[in-house]
C-alpha cells in the first residue's frame, strides 16, 4: 500500500464500501428487476429479471410478438413514447433506478443510445448534420469539438473512410447499410454507455449486415451493446450472453455458447433449432 | 413439416448405423478367426476399408449440415458426436484388420491356450454392443457401464502383461512358443483399444444427450 | 396428407383461372383502352377552361403592361393613364402582413394537434371547427373584419384587411401542417428522442424540420388563395389611389382594383382591368415557381420526405 497516497487509499476504501453496500447490483451494467409491461389491458412482460454486464454483447431472442422489442424499448423508456404503455418494476443502469420518480427519462436517453430497425437517418439533414444533432441540440457550441466527434463517431462506425469527403451529402442518399451506421454513429456521437439495438440489420443484405456485426464486437470494447434479433445465427455470431424470450417471459437467460449448444430448457432448443415458431 | 435438417440428420443415423454392424461384424469375426484359425484377412481389410469410406461420408456429410443450416443445441451436438463415433466404428474395423494381420504373421498358433484373449474379447465384445445400443437408445448412463467395463479390461490386460514378463517356473506350451505370448499381447492390446473406443462413443452418446461430458473424460 | 390428390387439385384450379384469363383477355384490352381513353378526355376538359382563361388575360392583358402601369398610381378615370403601383404594393403588404399573423399561428396550431394533442376530445373539436373555418365564406371574415377592426379604429384599414385574409390563412396552414407532420415516420422523432433531446427540440428542430418541404407548400397555397381575395378587402382595406400611408390607413389591392376596373364603362379601364389580372398571376405564380426552386434545388433532392 505504500505507493498511494492516503487520498487515493481513502478512495479505494469508500469505493469498495459502496460497492459493498450495493451488493443488489454489484458489477452489473443494467439490471432488470421484476420488470411488467402492459400495452393497455394485454401484458406485454411478465416479470422478467436479467443482469447485463459491463462491455458486452447481451442478445435477446424470440418469436415474434414474444416481447423482446418492447422489453429492449423498456430498458431507456422509449416505451412511454406509446400512449397506452404501462410498466411496472425497475431497470438500473449502474445503480440509478431509471424508472424512479426523480429521474428524467431525458438524462436516461442521453446515456443509453439506440439504434433502430430500419436506419432512420434525419431526412432533411446531411451526414455531418445527422451526427452533429444529438450535440447541437443538447446545446454544445463548440464548432472544433463538434467536428471532433463527428469525425471519431463516424470512424467508430466504420462508415469514415467512405463519407470523408462528403460529410454535406444528405443522409438519406446513403445506401442502407451506410445509413445504418450512420445511425450508428448519431448514437456514439452522445458517447452513450449502453448502445441498445432493435433489430438494427433487418433491413439490410447479408454483407451490411456482417458489417455491423463486426462492429457490435468493436463496439463491446468501449461499452455494453444488448441488441433484439429474429436471427438466431446472428445472435450466436455476435453476443457474449443471449436470453431467449417466448410470450413475455424472459425462458432461459446464459451465455450464448450455453444457449445455443446446451439449452437448459426444452422450449429454448425447439425455438432455436427451428422445430417452431 | 420435416426440417430440411431433419433429412439429414436421418441419413448421418443411417449411415452411423451401418457402421456400427459392420464394424461389430468385424470384429466379431477377426475374433472368431484367432479362436479358429480361418483366413479371413481379405474380407476383414475389405471391411475396414468400406468403414473408412463411411467414416468421409459422414464427415463429409457433417460438414455440409453445419455449413448449410447451422444446427444448434441437440442437433449440434448429434452432429459433432457423430464426427467422432464413426471415427470409433472405423478404428473397431482396423485393429480388427490389425488382429487378423497379427495371426497371418504369426502362422499357426492353433496350440496355444487362447483363454485369456478369448475371456478379454467376450468384455470387449459386450462393450461394442453396449456402446451401439446407447447410441440408438440415447443412453447416458451406458458411458458409466462402459468405464467400469474398460476397467476390468485395463486390468486384464496388465496381469497378462504382467505374466508375459514374469519368469516361468511352469512349463507348459506357452513357454516355449514365443508365437503364443506376442500374438497374445498384440491382439490383447488392440482389444483394449477396441475396448477405450467403446468407451468414447459411450461419452459422445452422454454428450449428445446431456450436453456436458461424461465425468470420467 | 394426400398428395396425389392434393396435387390434381392445384393444377384443376390453375386451369380454371388460366381460362378465365384467357377467355377475358381480349374484352381487357378494350377495357384498357377505352378507360384509358375516358381519362385523357377529362384532363383535356379540366385543362380547357384554365388554358383558355390563361390565354385570355395574356392577350388581353399584356398591352397594358408597362414600367408606368406598375410604378404608377391611377391617372383620370375618364382618360385613363396611370396604373396600379399601389395596387400591386397594397396586395404585397397586406398579404405579408397576414402571413406574419397567419403563418406562425397557423404552423403552431398545426404542430400541436400533431404532435400534442394526439386523439383528445379538445383536438376533434379543435379539428372539426378548422375545417369548418375553411369552408367559411370569405365575405363573412369580412364583415367580422369590418365590425371588429373597421369599426372600432374608425377607418378602413390594412390591419383589418391582413388580420381578416389571415383569419382564411390559419385553417389551411393548420391542416397542412398537421397533415405534413403526421406523415413524417414515427421512427424520425424516435431517433431523436433517443438521442436525449427534449421534446421542444424535437418537434420544432427535428419532426417540423423534416416536414419543412410540405409546411412551405402549405403556406404558397394559403398565400395564393388569399392573394387573390376580393370579398373580405372590400370590408377591410377599400382600396385607394394612393400608395401605402400608414397601419391603420386603407390601402389598395390588385382585386379590388381588378373589380373596380371592370365595374367601370371605359375600354382603357378593362384594358387596366385585364393588366391587373395578369400581374396578379404572375405574382402567384412566381411565388409557386420560387417555392419549387427552394424545395427542388437547395433543399434536399432525396433528403425531403414529405414531397408534395
Amino acid at each position: 500500500m505504500s505507493w498511494m497516497s492516503s487520498k487515493e487509499y481513502t478512495n479505494t476504501i469508500s469505493y469498495k464500501l459502496s460497492s459493498l453496500s450495493d451488493t443488489k447490483r454489484h458489477g452489473y451494467k443494467v439490471s432488470v428487476k421484476n420488470l411488467n409491461s402492459w400495452f393497455g389491458s394485454k401484458q406485454a412482460l411478465k416479470d422478467i429479471n436479467f443482469d447485463v454486464k459491463e462491455n458486452t454483447v447481451t442478445a435477446l431472442i424470440g418469436p415474434s410478438g414474444c416481447g423482446k422489442t418492447t422489453l429492449i424499448r423498456c430498458l431507456n423508456r422509449m416505451n412511454e413514447m406509446t400512449s397506452s404503455a404501462i410498466v411496472k418494476g425497475s431497470v438500473y443502469l449502474d445503480d440509478i433506478d431509471i424508472y424512479a420518480s426523480n429521474v428524467d427519462p431525458v438524462i436516461i436517453k442521453r446515456r443509453m443510445g439506440m439504434v433502430f430497425q430500419k436506419p432512420n437517418p434525419f431526412p432533411t439533414m446531411s451526414i455531418y448534420d445527422n451526427v452533429a444533432a444529438g450535440l447541437k441540440l443538447n446545446g454544445i457550441r463548440n464548432k472544433a469539438l463538434i467536428r471532433e466527434i463527428v469525425e471519431e463517431s463516424l470512424k467508430g462506425s466504420v462508415l469514415w473512410d467512405e463519407v470523408k469527403d462528403e460529410l454535406g451529402r444528405p443522409g438519406l442518399s446513403l445506401s442502407g447499410g451506410q445509413q445504418q451506421r450512420l445511425c450508428i454513429a448519431r448514437a456514439l456521437a452522445m458517447q452513450p454507455e449502453v448502445l441498445l439495438m432493435d433489430e438494427p440489420t433487418s433491413a439490410l443484405d447479408p454483407i451490411a449486415s456482417a458489417k455491423i456485426e463486426e462492429l457490435m464486437n468493436e463496439l463491446r470494447k468501449e461499452l455494453t451493446v444488448i441488441i433484439v434479433t429474429h436471427n438466431m445465427q446472428q445472435a450466436a455470431r455476435v453476443s457474449d450472453y443471449t436470453a431467449f424470450m417466448y410470450l413475455g417471459e424472459l425462458v432461459e437467460y446464459g451465455p450464448t455458447k450455453q444457449i445455443f449448444e446446451n439449452p437448459q430448457k426444452e422450449l429454448t432448443e425447439r425455438y432455436i433449432s427451428g422445430k417452431f415458431g | 413439416m420435416t426440417r430440411l435438417l431433419d433429412l439429414g440428420i436421418d441419413r448421418i443415423r443411417n449411415s452411423i448405423m451401418d457402421m456400427a454392424k459392420l464394424s461389430e461384424k468385424s470384429v466379431t469375426t477377426a475374433i472368431e478367426s484367432y479362436e479358429k484359425g480361418t483366413s479371413t484377412k481379405k474380407v476383414i481389410f475389405e471391411w475396414s476399408e468400406q468403414l473408412r469410406v463411411l467414416q468421409d461420408e459422414v464427415g463429409d456429410l457433417a460438414i455440409e449440415l453445419i455449413a448449410r443450416y447451422q444446427p444448434v443445441a441437440t442437433d449440434l451436438r448429434f452432429i459433432r458426436s457423430c464426427m467422432e463415433i464413426a471415427y470409433g466404428f472405423s478404428r473397431f474395423g482396423r485393429y480388427a484388420y490389425d488382429i487378423v494381420d497379427v495371426l497371418e504373421t504369426m502362422g499357426s498358433i492353433a496350440d496355444c491356450d487362447k483363454n485369456a484373449v478369448l475371456e478379454m474379447s467376450c468384455t470387449v465384445r459386450e462393450m461394442i454392443r453396449i456402446s451401439v445400443q446407447a447410441l440408438q437408445s440415447k443412453d447416458k448412463n451406458a458411458a458409466e457401464k462402459l468405464y467400469q467395463m474398460d476397467d476390468t479390461v485395463d486390468a486384464l490386460y496388465r496381469k497378462y502383461l504382467r505374466e508375459a514378463i514374469t519368469p516361468h517356473e511352469k512349463t507348459d506350451k506357452r513357454s516355449f512358443d514365443p508365437r503364443c505370448y506376442i500374438s497374445a499381447l498384440l491382439i490383447l492390446r488392440y482389444l483394449e483399444r477396441i475396448s477405450d473406443h467403446a468407451c468414447y462413443i459411450g461419452d459422445s452418446v452422454h454428450y449428445i444427450v446431456t450436453g456436458t461430458s461424461s465425468p470420467r473424460r | 396428407m394426400n398428395n396425389t390428390e392434393n396435387h390434381h387439385h392445384n393444377i384443376d384450379h390453375r386451369k380454371v383461372i388460366q381460362d378465365a384469363i384467357v377467355r377475358r383477355s381480349y374484352k381487357r384490352k378494350i377495357v384498357n383502352r377505352v378507360f384509358t381513353g375516358v381519362t385523357i378526355v377529362c384532363v383535356m376538359l379540366a385543362m380547357i377552361p384554365l388554358g383558355s382563361i390563361l390565354f385570355e388575360v395574356v392577350k388581353n392583358g399584356i398591352s397594358a403592361i408597362s414600367i408606368e402601369f406598375l410604378t404608377q398610381p391611377q391617372g383620370s378615370i375618364i382618360r385613363g393613364g396611370g396604373g396600379v403601383g399601389p395596387a400591386i404594393q397594397g396586395t404585397l403588404l397586406t398579404v405579408g402582413y397576414a402571413s406574419l399573423i397567419g403563418v406562425p399561428i397557423g404552423i403552431l396550431a398545426g404542430v400541436y394537434l400533431s404532435e400534442y394533442a394526439g386523439n383528445s376530445k379538445f383536438a376533434y373539436t379543435v379539428r372539426f371547427f378548422n375545417s369548418v373555418m375553411t369552408g367559411m365564406p370569405s365575405i363573412v371574415i369580412g364583415i367580422v373584419g369590418y365590425i371588429v377592426l373597421v369599426i372600432t379604429i374608425g377607418s378602413f384599414n390594412i390591419t383589418a384587411g391582413a388580420v381578416a385574409l389571415s383569419i382564411i390563412m390559419i385553417p389551411i396552414v393548420v391542416a397542412v401542417t398537421e397533415e405534413t407532420l403526421k406523415l413524417v415516420p414515427n421512427s424520425v422523432r424516435e431517433a431523436a428522442h433517443s438521442l436525449g433531446i427534449p421534446k421542444w427540440k424535437v418537434t420544432l428542430f427535428i419532426t417540423l424540420r423534416s416536414a419543412k418541404n410540405g409546411v412551405l407548400t402549405g403556406i404558397v397555397l394559403a398565400v395564393s388563395r388569399v392573394a387573390g381575395e376580393t370579398a373580405p378587402l372590400i370590408m377591410t382595406i377599400l382600396g385607394t389611389s394612393l400608395f401605402f400611408q400608414g397601419f391603420i390607413s386603407p390601402v389598395d389591392a390588385l382585386p379590388l382594383r381588378i373589380w373596380r376596373f371592370a365595374s367601370q364603362p371605359y375600354e382603357h379601364a378593362h384594358s387596366f382591368g385585364w393588366g391587373a389580372a395578369l400581374v396578379l398571376i404572375i405574382m402567384i405564380l412566381s411565388l409557386s415557381v420560387l417555392l419549387r426552386f427552394l424545395v427542388l434545388e437547395r433543399g434536399f433532392k432525396q433528403g425531403s420526405l414529405v414531397k408534395m
